[in-house]
């Protein structure tokens, strides 16, 4: 005789295993929603007994690539993780500013089928974490529009007189094509164009950012400059490779004594300084920190503009194969680029590689050029 | 697809030969559960899988170097931390030399091939002070190395180069260490 149980005894672990992935699933999305839930009632709350914040930090950490490197006792780290670390610290420390931190991860799924949210989103008012929430990249073209759109969300109402930074970390940003910046998004381009639209959007009805942190490689090129320069007053870049443990941001915290008398440009070669001291102790590769005054470097920009647009023009006509292959070098070991105003409005920290055949090089002009490939 | 009929006939059949295939709780519940152990089974294998292909490459790649130089730090002598990252040069070149002659990779794959293995020749040179380099001193070796490490994180040929042939890479390297 057939058991009438053996059916539900049969389905009762299929139930289970099924009930647990339920389960399982249902944590995932519903710790994204008490998320959202907590942020407002916080953000709320925030609103009502909050003072007015002088200080606001935008902070971007790419880590959708690799982001693997190690000290010198052999130790791994992620870039990403250890500069959102920093960047948490930051927010902490300081008792009188916003912060807003976006980490963007690389795309992940649940049980290989349900796509995770590869956004992570934190914003800390006058020291406090006020809201965490996950949130989706840009699928399409990346213009920085959930960002933008969660900034506004929690920015202070009051941004009159707000001193206001932006810091971007993550590996360099393409001047042309930018295509596989983002791993988990191999045929997206991003280039610095992107970034500037990006940075409109956070800007749109203030002003230009006091300060912006550009922590990546070669980002202090004249077209990098010039077109986020139209964003912000002071850029801090590194003209040459930038070791993965990026910009020190220790002297982020406490923005109400370093920043108090609000003299930016001070501020932004005290930063500079001691980011330059920090990587130059375990650093062995060249170590090059620039401030760029970007209202005074427009000359500059303008004398060199359309030399540097035809290399870059000459550059998207090579073919993918052969880009690697073209060298960096700096601005000033070209002729077209000696130019009087040069040095103006750069002020440049710079120290060589302890090794190789750049080591020699005891100077930099802060900026970096493309040496154009010789037409065969 | 089978329809009610086709299991009533089955189950009559095995009835007539005299043995009841009905299972009792124990057997149906020993065998749900090995079919959940299975279930459970192939999606961790999955996962194990998974892993080690996304994670690998570039970072199996830095993992050379990194353990290069805590050889280095981890021995006095300099005679054998110049051993060591003479070996380390040598292997990989070897490993580089044998990508590049395979049929597997692609021409912009070799174009990165050549340019790491210049930059490793370079390196070879610094060491042992040939091509115009004056040789690395004793007492500089250990911060060599991490120079080495550090270059190398950066080196933007490495980026470059696909996956599949960054750990076709690094299976040769520990056939030939082997």
């Amino acid at each position: 005789m057939q058991d009438p149980h053996s059916r539900s005894v049969r389905g009762a672990p299929y139930s289970m295993l099924f009930a647990n992935l339920h389960c399982a699933a249902l944590t995932v999305l519903l710790s994204s929603c008490s998320a959202d839930l907590l942020v407002e009632r916080e953000a709320q709350r925030a609103e009502e007994d909050a003072p007015a914040v002088p200080y606001s930090i935008v902070c971007v950490i790419h880590g959708d690539g690799d982001y693997l490197y190690h000290d010198t006792r052999g130790n791994e780290y992620k870039a990403d993780v250890e500069a959102l670390a920093g960047a948490k610290r930051v927010a902490m420390r300081n008792s009188r500013a916003e912060v807003f931190i976006f980490h963007q991860k690389p795309r992940k799924h649940f049980l290989f089928f349900f796509p995770l949210q590869d956004g992570e989103f934190y914003y800390y008012r006058n020291g406090r974490l006020i809201a965490n929430e996950l949130y989706w990249r840009d699928q399409g073209q990346s213009h920085f529009d959930p960002e933008v759109g969660l900034y506004r969300r929690f920015r202070s109402d009051d941004q009159r007189e707000m001193v206001k930074m932006f810091l971007y970390c993550g590996h360099e940003i393409p001047e042309f094509d930018g295509a596989g910046y983002d791993a988990s998004y191999p045929d997206r381009p991003f280039t610095v164009h992107d970034l500037a639209d990006g940075l409109q959007g956070f800007t749109r009805h203030s002003a230009r950012f006091d300060l912006m942190v550009l922590s990546t490689c070669f980002g202090s090129t004249p077209y990098t400059i010039g077109t986020l320069g139209s964003s912000a007053r002071y850029i801090i870049a590194s003209p040459d490779n930038l070791h993965l443990s990026y910009f020190d941001l220790h002297s982020l915290g406490r923005l109400d004594i370093s920043l108090r008398d609000g003299d930016v440009q001070a501020f932004a070669k005290k930063f500079a300084r001691l980011a330059f001291d920090r990587l130059t102790r375990d650093i062995q590769t060249a170590v090059s920190v620039a401030v760029f005054d970007v209202d005074r470097v427009q000359g500059f920009l303008q004398s060199v503009h359309a030399v540097y647009d035809h290399t870059l023009t000459t550059l998207q006509g090579e073919t993918q194969a052969s880009l690697p292959t073209i060298e960096r070098c700096d601005c000033a070991d070209l002729p077209a680029y000696v130019l009087p105003a040069m040095n103006k409005g750069v002020d440049v920290f710079y120290r060589p590689a302890r090794f190789g055949r750049s080591k020699h090089k005891q100077n930099h002009s802060g900026w970096e050029c493309w040496r154009e490939p010789v037409l065969k | 697809m089978r329809g009610p009929e086709y299991f009533d006939a089955y189950h009559t059949t095995n009835k007539n030969h005299g043995y009841d295939i009905n299972p009792t709780s124990s057997q149906l519940n020993e065998g749900v559960t090995m079919t959940a152990r299975i279930a459970f089974g192939s999606i961790i294998m999955m996962f194990l899988l998974a892993l080690p292909a996304h994670a690998g490459g570039k970072e199996e790649f830095q993992k050379y170097f990194s353990d290069a130089a805590s050889k280095v730090r981890a021995t006095e002598s300099p005679a054998e931390k110049r051993a060591i990252l003479s070996e380390s040069f040598q292997t990989m070149s070897k490993a580089l030399d044998m990508v590049q002659g395979s049929p597997l990779i692609s021409k912009d794959d070799g174009i990165g091939v050549d340019r790491l293995k210049a930059t490793l020749q370079e390196k070879q040179d610094e060491l042992a002070g040939n091509n115009g380099y004056v040789r690395v001193p004793d007492e500089q070796l250990n911060a060599f190395s991490d120079y080495v490490v550090q270059d190398m994180e950066q080196a933007d040929q490495i980026i470059t180069i696909s996956l599949v042939t960054l750990l076709l890479i690094i299976i040769l390297i520990v056939l030939i260490v082997k």
